[in-house]
């Protein structure tokens, strides 16, 4: 009975929305029909809004850059510069020398990216990466003689990267000299347009898009797979993705790399060379003293300066017959090369 | 009068829900139309607009039910819904006796979990994990049908179908002894419909002068909305029981004329909703990144064709079960594990149940959500080359097959494979036989580019237990990442 009170009362109340009639208020006829209208018009918009649209899971569409052409076409072009027997810095040194030092190749002001091979975890003895002390005197003279403004050591790296940077002894040697090391974990990437035939667009590393000047730092080894790996394939360790499945067309892959990313120099550090068991080496027995340095524009020349130390001719490469006859350089080092 | 009409509607749409359910195995029905049940349901529409932010194919028709509901009150639960109806039998056929009913048909504060059920599924949602349809009522009838009826009559068993089985008659038997007690407790669905009820001008309304307080609206209420009383809206099913039962014609339903509009408040209280909606947006991630989640797919796992890339999948798939009542060759079960938590009851393929039919895009037509892209048979066919849309690839195990392990002849599985040319290639090679004398054979070898997974190698293959030649999603073309071969990008 009180439930029934209680109605009463409230009803009461409601019934001032009544005239004498018994019709209803404008006021109450709101409150009756305007929240389920109000509703309605909100669904209503909320489907017209959403109907069919692809969904928030769609891979964004990333416009993709095409990477700039790092080379400058006045200095030393149709020169390599090998510099022997006084240890990599010193080597540097005078093969730079060659060309009238490393201001004919950086300004003052611009961003340097040094590219070396530092993607195993070796220690420098074991000449499975790029020389640490080879890179601190590069980032030193880039940024004293030089005048950069920034330099950034990148690679995107097989092994554990802080791993390598630590027991290359790369990361130390870098930074050291001022350079900012970054690797897969510690930098984005953009996407770039590669425009092979057989590369489309890749994920890379994200500094290759923020630098003026790129400096190309491979070192001489074997290669199970290719032979040898020198400069044209270091540019894999600038993509970031499914890179495992690139052996299937290694060598086309391998060209087509070196007519996309065109740096400024390469400089070849055949400080150590492995002979066997490559790419990633660790018997100190596999290791060759050579201590020589080569410094070019052709990136061509490089490959095949590299390839000599090795004991292969251009003929054995596949990938570099195919990079010479795109024009991308010119296989016959030999007469092209200047003892510094 | 009314409750009859209610009662004809409940018969008709269950008899239409059977019909379609019964057409999806139907090839020559529209696939929208097989479906249509799951789009009306305002669930799907809201949770793939939470999860994937769009309202794929028809789901917007579910928008339509909630309007309605805004008007008119639980009609769907009352007068549509297939599973409230088969409970609704169930508990009548098993009821308790008149004295009895009363207690059972008693409003309960701990009925308000359904609101947390729903608010947990809607959290979720909003982080990308579609689970809505685990308790959606369409949904999981329509799975419990599509698991444990379909393979009375095709293709045998399927090995876990029991839990959307006992999840089914867990509910049932729950209404034998509460009448619909799913509905009032647990139902996410019924949650949101009853949140709009809540708005709805049209609504049971008492007289209270002519109200003898004879009980007898309260011992026939289907809902537990205490008629008698605040009538709570939000429960009411609007079965009309009711009206039928009082003698004095003091409840209709219409518009309240003179009566309150307030219904009671609900009883959630905002510090549970509150915890309840913040222990979900914690715990979804936390489980994906210790594997339940949808980053934990072991790559056996081998999804539909046309399905989206697995996020994306998971954001839409509400586990109807419509593809796996609709594949002809019964190749589709739910799966229990493989693909995480998060992928529970999603439909894999299994090729040793079945293989996917070379022509066929029927799971594609059929999916409500579009989590099953619609495709054209030829761009799974590989005809002329390698198909646009592949689910997989088959890998040779040396060490099962007939020809390679046991010097016996066979190549059932190159006899089968429907490319053209054939990914499966047969080398002649002369070997000793098993009993010494030499023997001629035939070799399969696989090629990777042309094979699309369609397991019909693995669903014929004689090696019983494992199969000498399975299927995995390694190639698949929903993820580029899944891949061994180096595909050149398209256009090139």
């Amino acid at each position: 009975m009180g439930l029934v009170g209680y109605a009463g009362g409230m009803a009461d109340r409601e019934r001032e929305e009544q005239d004498q009639y018994g019709r209803v208020s404008r006021r109450r006829l709101l409150r009756l029909w305007g929240p389920a209208a109000l509703t309605g018009a909100a669904l209503a918009g909320a489907g017209l809004l959403l109907h069919d649209r692809p969904g928030r899971h769609r891979a964004s569409e990333q416009r993709a850059i095409r990477l700039p052409d790092w080379r400058i076409n006045t200095a030393g072009s149709g020169k390599i510069a090998i510099a022997s027997g006084r240890g990599p810095a010193r080597n540097l040194g005078r093969a730079l020398a060659a060309f009238g030092g490393i201001s004919s190749f950086i300004r003052p002001g611009e961003r340097v990216l040094l590219k070396p091979n530092c993607a195993w975890d070796r220690r420098p003895e074991q000449a499975a990466n790029t020389d640490p002390l080879l890179i601190g005197e590069l980032v030193r003279l880039c940024f004293a003689e030089a005048g950069a403004a920034a330099v950034v050591v990148a690679d995107n790296s097989c092994h554990d990267p802080e791993r390598v940077l630590k027991r290359s002894g790369i990361g130390a040697a870098a930074a050291a000299a001022g350079a900012r090391v970054v690797h897969q974990g510690s930098t984005g990437t953009v996407t770039a347009d590669l425009g092979g035939s057989l590369l489309g667009c890749w994920q890379v590393l994200q500094p290759f898009a923020e630098v003026d000047r790129v400096i190309n730092l491979p070192v001489v080894k074997h290669h199970s797979l290719a032979l040898a790996t020198l400069g044209m394939k270091n540019w894999i360790g600038a993509l970031v993705g499914q890179r495992r499945t690139l052996h299937q067309h290694l060598e086309l892959v391998v060209a087509e790399l070196a007519a996309a990313f065109r740096p400024t120099l390469t400089v070849v550090d055949a400080t150590r060379v492995l002979t066997g068991g490559g790419p990633t080496g660790g018997a100190l027995d596999l290791v060759k003293p050579v201590d020589q340095i080569a410094v070019t524009t052709d990136p061509v020349a490089a490959e095949a300066w590299g390839a000599s130390l090795l004991g292969l001719g251009p003929s054995e490469l596949p990938h570099l017959d195919l990079a010479a006859s795109h024009g991308l350089g010119s296989c016959t080092w030999q007469t092209m090369a200047v003892v510094a | 009068m009314a409750r009859r009409l209610r009662l004809l509607c409940q018969t008709t749409s269950f008899v239409v829900f059977a019909l379609l359910f019964a057409g999806l195995t139907e090839p020559d029905l529209a696939g929208e139309l097989a479906s249509l049940l799951m789009a009306l349901d305002p669930l799907t529409a809201l949770g793939t607009a939470l999860a994937d932010w769009t309202m794929p194919r028809w789901t917007w028709l579910g928008l339509v039910v909630a309007t309605a509901t805004a008007l008119l009150g639980r009609f769907f639960c009352g007068w549509l819904c297939p599973l409230g109806s088969l409970q609704h039998l169930v508990s009548w056929l098993s009821g308790p006796e008149r004295r009895a009913r009363a207690d059972r048909n008693r409003y309960r504060r701990w009925f308000a979990t359904k609101y947390l059920v729903l608010a947990v599924l809607l959290t979720w949602a909003a982080m990308g994990g579609e689970h809505i349809g685990w308790l959606d009522p369409l949904p999981l009838l329509q799975r419990a049908c599509a698991t444990g009826l379909r393979p009375l009559w095709h293709k045998g068993q399927i090995p876990s179908g029991w839990l959307s089985v006992l999840l089914l008659l867990v509910i049932l038997l729950l209404s034998a002894w509460m009448p619909r007690l799913f509905c009032r407790a647990v139902c996410p669905l019924g949650a949101l419909l009853g949140l709009l009820a809540r708005l709805a001008p049209l609504r049971i309304r008492r007289s209270t002068e002519t109200c003898c307080d004879c009980h007898h609206c309260l011992i026939a209420c289907q809902g537990a909305d205490e008629p008698l009383g605040r009538h709570r809206v939000s429960e009411c099913h609007v079965c009309l029981n009711c009206t039928a039962v009082c003698t004095e014609h003091g409840i209709g339903y219409g518009l309240p004329h003179s009566q309150p509009l307030a219904a009671p408040a609900l009883d959630v209280g905002r510090r549970r909703l509150l915890l309840t909606v913040v222990s979900t947006a914690a715990v979804a991630p936390v489980l994906r990144l210790t594997g339940g989640g949808f980053a934990a797919r072991a790559h056996d796992t081998v999804r539909p064709p046309g399905a989206l890339d697995e996020p994306a999948f998971l954001a839409r798939c509400i586990t109807c079960g419509a593809c796996i009542a609709a594949c002809p060759p019964g190749a589709l079960v739910p799966d229990l594990g493989r693909s995480g938590i998060e992928g529970l009851l999603t439909p894999v393929l299994v090729a040793r149940r079945g293989w996917c039919e070379p022509s066929c895009t029927r799971c594609g037509e059929v999916c409500p959500t579009a989590a099953i892209r619609e495709l054209n048979p030829e761009d799974k066919q590989a005809i002329g080359g390698p198909a646009a849309v592949r689910i997989g690839t088959a890998f040779l195990d040396h060490g099962r097959c007939l020809p390679w392990a046991m010097q016996r002849p066979c190549i059932v599985c190159e006899e089968m494979c429907p490319t053209s040319p054939k990914a499966i290639q047969l080398e002649l090679v002369k070997l000793p036989g098993p009993d010494g004398r030499p023997v001629t054979l035939q070799q399969p070898h696989l090629d990777p580019e042309l094979c699309t997974g369609c397991g019909l190698c693995e669903n014929r293959c004689p090696v019983g237990a494992r199969a000498a030649i399975r299927v995995s999603s390694v190639g698949e073309s929903r993820d580029p990442a899944n891949t061994m071969l180096y595909r050149a990008p398209v256009g090139r």
